[in-house]
């Protein structure tokens, strides 16, 4: 950058946004200068994709200025965002898989003659924008037989091809391995130079000090402040992030005996084209992590586990007896609980009351001949509001009304009070903030105390190495290994986890 | 800037006794304008009551039905075809087959369960969309109960003509008491109960609220959906008894036009077309309008065409409410 300043080309003042129980943004600014890549960083739940949903009109914003190029903007649909030249590589891949490479790239803007669309020469122009970045993928190839990396990358071509002013990656490369992350770097090196303005959201700290010019932080949907990367170090950075919150190391050793008996044993296990020949176990009273990319087929095995999706092949043992399991039905009886990485679609009726959501998975002990028992569901329900001291006015409250952390705790009484031994958390922290985080931490070590056994997948390396007792790593619907916690680190748990056929 | 408030979305709630007041409303204004717009006809008799409850029965059966099937976020436009096939194949049981009477009007409410137990597996176990399987039920209850009566129209007996056989009557009117009033209450309360109190109405008002939360929560969800549908055909089995209570001549191929009165009576009582959310007190107030819109028009000296069009805003006119009450704030 040498320093001379770039133009800013985008800047967003005291923006705000609400949603129902949590405010997501609170007076956050930003600026993005054309020729650099600023870095967006925070705790999950820290408002960034929020940020970048309002930029590029996915939000519409409570309260707030966006100025770009000199006139203040408002975008009232992603379209208008693109028209205008913001664009968004985002997390979840957007991608439709039945359409080929060029015609996911042009989808909604096809090349046609008359009225029929002229696929060869989408195809045409997709390989010229693939030249120019030296990406080697067919554009008439399905998108669906690509690997989740290739995706990615056209996922970009398609950013870039709308003439964008400033593409923002919304985590770009939890999914991607080594070599692709090299790739994708260059990429942005190259667009950078063109001129363009690039946001990159990660949680990375290496390849934020790699690729980044600026840093902007954000903390509790509040603007934390913004550093120059060269001149700031990792710690300052962390620091900026977590705020008043501690920094915990992670688990030494640990806390199950060898002898401990084995609760559950999955045995070779193949479901899908996600789970291949998958096999484990589960000790009583230990935090099983489960560790690998985005894709690799963690959800999908608890899933099996669970009998929401059909296994194909594979054995599953409790306590050391050979079960069935067909259902949901089936595995809540036999006392596991699953407790989904999007709890709102899969783990909560929203529109419900907390006593509702709470009974759903035991309501037969609430009931005498048919009729539910009122009094004794409320006082239970009551008594797990205040066990895991979720913040609520009342169990009458309807749970959409309630912050994501105590969403959380609202699954997480339904399976106690189901009585669940094995309790499967996928993604437990996901989109709560950092108080709540520590909270969800600390219940998940009650549990264990009061003998729970516990498979905790996790996407974030820092909460698998602090809460784990042992770490199974998986990679494309495999398992690639398993590491005690005291041999486990970032570098091993990474290398397995990119450990492709 | 930063003393933004924020506009706390208050949701338009038509809330229950609002509900009973425009039922109230409607009544007097009935009653004040049927004497200016039709001179010598008068709207406060107790015959008009009489006559408007028993377009009211059947209707609110049917709703009463629907409201289960609403409730899990399904649909079901089979419900006023099917009570028009029940109450002509009981019907020709009884006057052509001659079978007892008891035994017509359980055959009556039969044909109105199978209607349900075939819409409920399509819908929970073959996962078909219960808009598309209910069109074709309704073409085939349609289709049917012609078949079975040959096309012809088919007479329940009134009071006089054959004692034995028309004491079924006696459900909808005992001389001049409404008896069929406190049958509709009695059950409409059993309603209420079973949807708010039992396990299987929990299960079904939560199937609507998120479904797959619910099945991996461990419960069977294919059972209780099902069940919601063929509830609702029963209820279509037993509105054809009070149809015919109250009309003695049932034709064949008709129907449709009752979906939508059951179903509006529904949606105007505060049960969402999303699922999740029902009330049976709406429900049973909702019905009762529906038969008091279908009287003041007649008393108008209007024609039953404008009856269609009044339900159809109404359907409109509810579920534009209902969506705005639960329109997802993001």
């Amino acid at each position: 950058m040498g320093d001379e300043m770039n133009e800013v080309i985008l800047s967003m003042k005291s923006i705000d946004k609400q949603f129902p129980g949590v405010k997501a943004l609170d007076n956050v600014d930003l600026e993005v200068r054309s020729g650099e890549v600023l870095a967006l960083m925070g705790e999950n739940g820290a408002g960034k994709s929020t940020l970048m949903k309002i930029l590029t009109g996915i939000y519409t914003r409570d309260a707030g200025t966006i100025e770009y190029f000199g006139k203040e903007i408002e975008f009232s649909n992603t379209k208008e965002a693109q028209d205008a030249g913001i664009v968004i590589v985002h997390q979840e891949l957007q991608m439709i898989s039945h359409l080929t490479v060029a015609q996911n790239i042009f989808v909604g803007r096809e090349y046609k003659n008359g009225v029929i669309i002229d696929d060869h020469k989408m195809n045409e122009e997709a390989k010229k924008l693939f030249d120019v970045f030296e990406i080697d993928i067919n554009p008439s190839e399905n998108m669906g037989n690509l690997t989740v990396g290739s995706q990615q990358l056209c996922e970009i071509a398609k950013a870039i091809s709308f003439d964008a002013k400033v593409i923002v990656f919304d985590e770009p490369t939890a999914a991607l391995t080594e070599h692709e992350i090299q790739h994708l770097f260059t990429i942005i090196k190259n667009l950078k130079e063109r001129g363009l303005g690039i946001v990159y959201i990660s949680h990375r700290m290496n390849e934020v000090e790699e690729i980044t010019d600026r840093v902007t932080v954000l903390r509790d949907g509040m603007y934390a402040g913004t550093v120059i990367t060269k001149d700031s170090s990792k710690d300052e950075i962390i620091n900026l992030m977590v705020g008043r919150t501690i920094f915990e190391e992670p688990k030494q050793k640990s806390n199950v005996s060898e002898d401990a008996p084995m609760v559950l044993e999955v045995e070779n296990l193949t479901a899908g084209t996600m789970v291949k020949d998958v096999s484990f176990y589960l000790r009583k009273g230990e935090i099983l992590g489960f560790s690998g990319l985005m894709g690799a087929g963690r959800t999908e095995t608890a899933r099996a586990i669970f009998g929401a999706d059909p296994q194909e092949s594979g054995i599953i043992k409790l306590n050391g007896e050979e079960v069935n399991i067909n259902s949901p039905t089936d595995a809540v009886k036999l006392g596991i609980g699953y407790l989904s990485e999007d709890r709102k679609r899969y783990g909560l009726m929203l529109d419900k009351n907390l006593y509702e959501n709470m009974t759903l998975a035991s309501l037969d002990n609430f009931v005498k001949s048919s009729v539910i028992e009122s009094s004794k569901e409320k006082e239970v329900s009551q008594e797990h509001v205040d066990l895991l001291r979720v913040r609520t006015p009342g169990i009458n409250q309807i749970v959409e009304n309630l912050s994501g952390g105590n969403q959380q705790k609202v699954v997480i009484a339904k399976w106690l009070i189901a009585n669940s031994d094995i309790l499967i958390f996928d993604e437990p922290t996901r989109g709560i903030d950092v108080g709540a985080k520590q909270e969800i931490y600390e219940l998940i070590n009650t549990l264990i105390k009061e003998g729970k056994s516990i498979i905790m997948i996790s996407s974030e390396l820092q909460e698998i190495l602090r809460m784990s007792d042992r770490i199974v790593v998986m990679c494309e619907g495999r398992k690639t290994g398993e590491l005690s916690i005291e041999e486990a680190t970032q570098e091993n748990i990474m290398h397995l986890a990119t450990k492709r056929d | 800037m930063r003393n933004l408030k924020f506009k706390k979305e208050k949701p338009i709630r038509l809330n229950q006794l609002g509900l009973l007041a425009v039922l109230i409303i409607l009544y007097v204004l009935f009653g004040i304008l049927t004497p200016i717009i039709k001179p010598g006809s008068n709207f406060f008799q107790f015959n008009r009551v009489l006559s408007a409850l028993n377009y009211g029965y059947f209707i609110g059966f049917l709703a009463l039905g629907v409201t289960f099937v609403i409730s899990t976020g399904g649909i079901d436009f089979s419900i006023g075809p099917v009570m028009f096939a029940s109450a002509l194949i009981a019907g020709q049981c009884l006057t052509h087959y001659k079978l007892p009477l008891w035994l017509c009007l359980f055959i009556s409410c039969l044909v109105g369960l199978l209607f349900g137990v075939i819409n409920g597996y399509m819908v929970a176990y073959r996962f078909l969309p219960s808009f598309v399987t209910s069109m074709a039920s309704m073409q085939i209850a349609k289709g049917l109960g012609s078949v079975f009566t040959k096309t012809q129209s088919v007479t329940w007996p009134a009071l006089g003509d054959d004692n034995s056989n028309s004491w079924f009557r006696y459900l909808v009117k005992y001389k001049s008491i409404p008896t069929g009033l406190i049958v509709f209450f009695l059950i409409a309360i059993i309603c209420g109960f079973f949807l708010f109190r039992t396990k299987p109405g929990r299960y079904i008002l939560s199937i609507g609220s998120n479904k797959e939360a619910v099945r991996l929560s461990g419960v069977s969800t294919q059972k209780w959906e099902m069940l919601a549908f063929v509830i609702c055909g029963l209820f279509a089995g037993i509105a054809a008894i009070f149809y015919a209570g109250a009309y003695a001549t049932v034709q064949p191929g008709l129907g449709d036009s009752f979906n939508n009165e059951a179903i509006a009576a529904c949606v105007m009582g505060g049960t969402s077309m999303l699922g999740g959310k029902a009330s049976v007190f709406g429900t049973v107030v909702g019905a009762l309008i529906i038969a008091l819109l279908q009287e003041g028009i007649l008393a108008f000296g209007f024609s039953i065409s404008y009856q269609y069009v009044l339900t159809g805003l109404i359907v409109l006119g509810a579920v534009i409410i209902d969506a705005r009450k639960h329109k997802k704030i993001v």
